[in-house]
């Protein structure tokens, strides 16, 4: 058999997979966010129309941005709480070994646990008339600490922000473990012989050598949290309560698609997945080209 | 070389998807995946037919299997098949079913709103002419299973619900209360309550419970906004959502806020059943379809059910019972059995199937002429029979996106959570709706 064909046999399979679950179903809701919808048959070509609504139809024009600017500083928050979080426990279970396993799976068990359980059992704990985590902060005399933590529109974001990096806290810990492990120590060393203090040395040699794992943390991150859905329903419900002071593009998509159920949901929601997965996609790929430019710095 | 071989296989394979993709006319057979040789045999020779009623009611498997047992015995030709499915995911399992051939031959469809997406897109058969029955059904149950455009029929009613207070004879006995004649005694009572250490109102407000919140404004408010009169109103374009007494009627739930309970943003429908399963809230403003829950969760609960007096300065002045039709059984377009099918929806027009429906499921039955067996349900469909008024977001509102009772229960969210006024309430909804609602049809 000639190369390519090995090649193809080899490479069909998979080729089949990814185009009927990924190619194919992305294809069709570009499709379909072109057409006017009446249910499930198509009533003609709407061009943009969809998209359109989705800007200027009362109350999608504000949810949609309200929606976009949750996404966003979820993004932040888990930047700053989760990944900040999971390169310290890394750094410290790489500095002081002892224990080093058992920590280590504790801080990955939660993310064995899917989001939708997480955020069931968080908002039982923080329940606030049968809740513990609101008698334990009664019981010890902080009752002015006692809040409606998901029912006050101040707090329910952050709190969600809160709970999701407690369940993924172990993901970017693992991955800069395993970066840490494969930084030489001569650099280390050769640092401390030139007279840097522990903070130099991590400021100047280990952070810039840890640049290609904070390029996929931050990469995955922002596609996990753009993506967001299962922790927030759980947590605040389809809505992104209370008052939407939780609402996600992906709770959005879920109204617009399945909930309200309109005659004209089919192609609402798919112009709202193909803007989603457009903006997703182009932000992902300008990242890494971005960490591979600075990767490339390094060398 | 190798590309095109490649590029080759993934048009093959686009063409073979894109003939089984919903929206692209009539690619499925009628009848093609039919079980055997049932569908010939049906129509040939003496075979049973197998129909399939889909439904999404997977707690009620066993009370329709003895439902259907009754009829299976009547019409010894036909065997159902009863295939629940999981109540949120329903809407789109069926329509996706009805543009196939492995779809139901007889459905259970939602009301109003939820009804269209299938009727606009061709997938049910009109029963107007085909079930004489339907003529005898309330005229305001049936609004909920006709196309909103076209006016026929597409569903048997098969219950529906009504909203009154539900209340703990039990705590009002120990607080020396009456069920209330009057607004002000009702509030009296609530104060007398909230001092006793008692959750006067079991009202959810928190992720769960938003769609409750219409209900509640309609369970206290329907009155104070003028009822049915201001709907027919508002249908006709003469009224606004933003009139003072539709306003009023909003401010009536901020009002009551101090006698639900506690940080009610974040208190969900569970908590608030087991205050009241438990004897820890006296009153639970709420519909019909939670009596059999609430009794489930506490059998030896002592309950009774008043409707809410009418508030002062409303233009209704005798108390009102809002209800909807809940839904109604219709029969597929392309199923391969439809004269039976049709057989299967007529029998569910029958105080037969009414008086099973409503003893197993202890819910109101829409078909004329069946009393519930439970005083208390009785009770109700006396009081919807006597002053019943439609719950007018759920009922006209629903008919195009955004649908007013979703903009309504997150702005009233929003009100309890101190971040809007109930004329902004107001405003919203009608910004909303009046985006594709045309008065006058």
């Amino acid at each position: 058999m000639p190369r390519w064909r090995v090649l193809a046999v080899f490479l069909l399979p998979a080729l089949l997979l990814y185009s009927v679950f990924i190619v194919y179903p992305l294809v069709t809701a570009l499709d379909y966010s072109f057409f006017e919808w009446r249910g499930i048959r198509q009533a003609g070509f709407a061009g943009l129309g969809n998209y359109r609504d989705l800007f200027s139809v009362y109350p999608y024009d504000q949810q949609l941005w309200q929606a976009f600017a949750h996404n966003a500083l979820f993004f932040a928050g888990t930047m700053l709480i989760q990944n900040t979080a999971g390169l310290l426990f890394a750094l410290l279970l790489f500095r002081y070994g002892r224990g080093k396993r058992f920590l280590q799976a504790a801080f990955t068990t939660p993310y064995l646990v899917d989001p939708l359980v997480v955020g069931y059992l968080w908002s039982l704990l923080l329940n606030p008339t049968f809740g513990p985590v609101n008698a334990l902060l009664e019981a010890a005399g902080l009752d002015s600490w006692a809040l409606p933590w998901l029912g006050d529109t101040r707090t329910a974001l952050p709190v969600v922000i809160g709970v999701n990096a407690w369940q993924w806290v172990g993901f970017p810990m693992l991955l800069f473990s395993a970066a840490l492990a494969g930084i030489p120590a001569e650099y280390h060393e050769a640092a401390r012989v030139d007279g840097a203090s522990a903070w130099q040395a991590f400021r100047r040699v280990t952070l810039p050598l840890l640049t290609p794992a904070i390029g996929v943390v931050s990469v995955l991150t922002f596609i996990g949290n753009f993506n967001a859905f299962g922790l927030v329903y759980a947590m605040a419900g389809s809505t992104g309560s209370p008052a939407h002071s939780t609402d996600v593009l992906g709770l959005l998509f879920y109204r617009v698609a399945f909930q309200e159920g309109g005659v004209e949901a089919i192609g609402r929601s798919s112009a709202l997945a193909v803007l989603m997965f457009v903006f997703i996609f182009g932000v992902s790929l300008l990242a890494t080209s971005y960490f591979r430019r600075r990767e490339r710095m390094l060398v | 070389m190798k590309r095109r071989w490649i590029a080759g296989a993934i048009g093959v394979l686009a063409v073979a998807l894109a003939a089984c993709a919903p929206g692209q006319g009539n690619t499925a057979q009628v009848g093609a995946s039919d079980q055997g040789g049932e569908a010939q045999g049906g129509k040939a020779g003496g075979d049973k037919v197998t129909l399939s009623l889909w439904s999404w009611r997977v707690e009620d498997v066993k009370a329709y299997e003895k439902i259907l047992a009754t009829f299976e015995k009547s019409h010894p030709k036909i065997h159902v098949e009863f295939k629940p499915f999981q109540a949120t995911e329903y809407p789109n399992i069926l329509a996706t079913g009805l543009s196939g051939a492995a779809g139901p031959d007889v459905a259970q469809l939602k009301s109003y709103g939820g009804l269209q997406p299938l009727v606009e897109a061709g997938q049910l058969v009109p029963l107007d002419g085909k079930v004489e029955a339907l003529s005898g059904f309330d005229a305001k149950l049936l609004e909920g299973a006709k196309g909103h455009k076209d006016g026929k029929i597409y569903g048997v009613p098969f219950a529906y619900q009504t909203l009154q207070v539900l209340y703990n004879k039990k705590l009002f006995g120990d607080n020396g209360i009456q069920p209330p004649a009057t607004w002000d005694d009702m509030i009296a009572a609530a104060g007398k309550l909230k001092e006793a250490g008692i959750t006067p109102f079991a009202v959810a407000a928190g992720p769960d419970a938003t769609w409750t919140l219409p209900i509640v404004h309609e369970i206290f408010g329907n009155a104070r906004y003028g009822s049915t009169r201001f709907r027919d109103a508002l249908l006709r374009g003469e009224k606004k959502f933003t009139d003072p007494d539709f306003t009023t009627s909003i401010k009536l739930i901020k009002d009551l806020e101090p006698y639900f309970p506690k940080d009610v943003v974040a208190v969900k429908i569970p908590d608030v059943q087991a205050l009241f399963a438990s004897g820890k809230a006296a009153m639970y403003p709420t519909g019909s379809f939670d009596l059999a829950p609430m009794l489930a969760a506490n059998p030896s609960l002592d309950l009774g059910v008043f409707q809410v007096p009418p508030p002062p300065g409303s233009p209704v002045t005798t108390p009102v019972t809002p209800g909807w039709a809940d839904g109604s059984f219709g029969v597929n377009a392309k199923s391969a059995h439809q004269a039976e099918a049709l057989e299967l929806v007529r029998w569910m027009a029958t105080p037969e199937f009414g008086q099973l429906y409503a003893g197993e499921l202890k819910q109101l039955s829409a078909v004329p002429g069946v009393t519930p067996s439970d005083p208390l349900l009785a009770e109700m469909a006396k009081n919807y029979a006597a002053n019943g008024a439609p719950y007018t977001l759920l009922v006209d509102f629903r008919y195009g996106q955004p649908n007013g009772d979703a903009v309504f229960r997150d702005e009233v969210q929003k009100m309890l959570a101190g971040q809007t006024d109930p004329k902004a309430v107001a405003e919203s909804v009608q910004k909303g709706v009046g985006q594709w609602f045309k008065p006058g049809n």
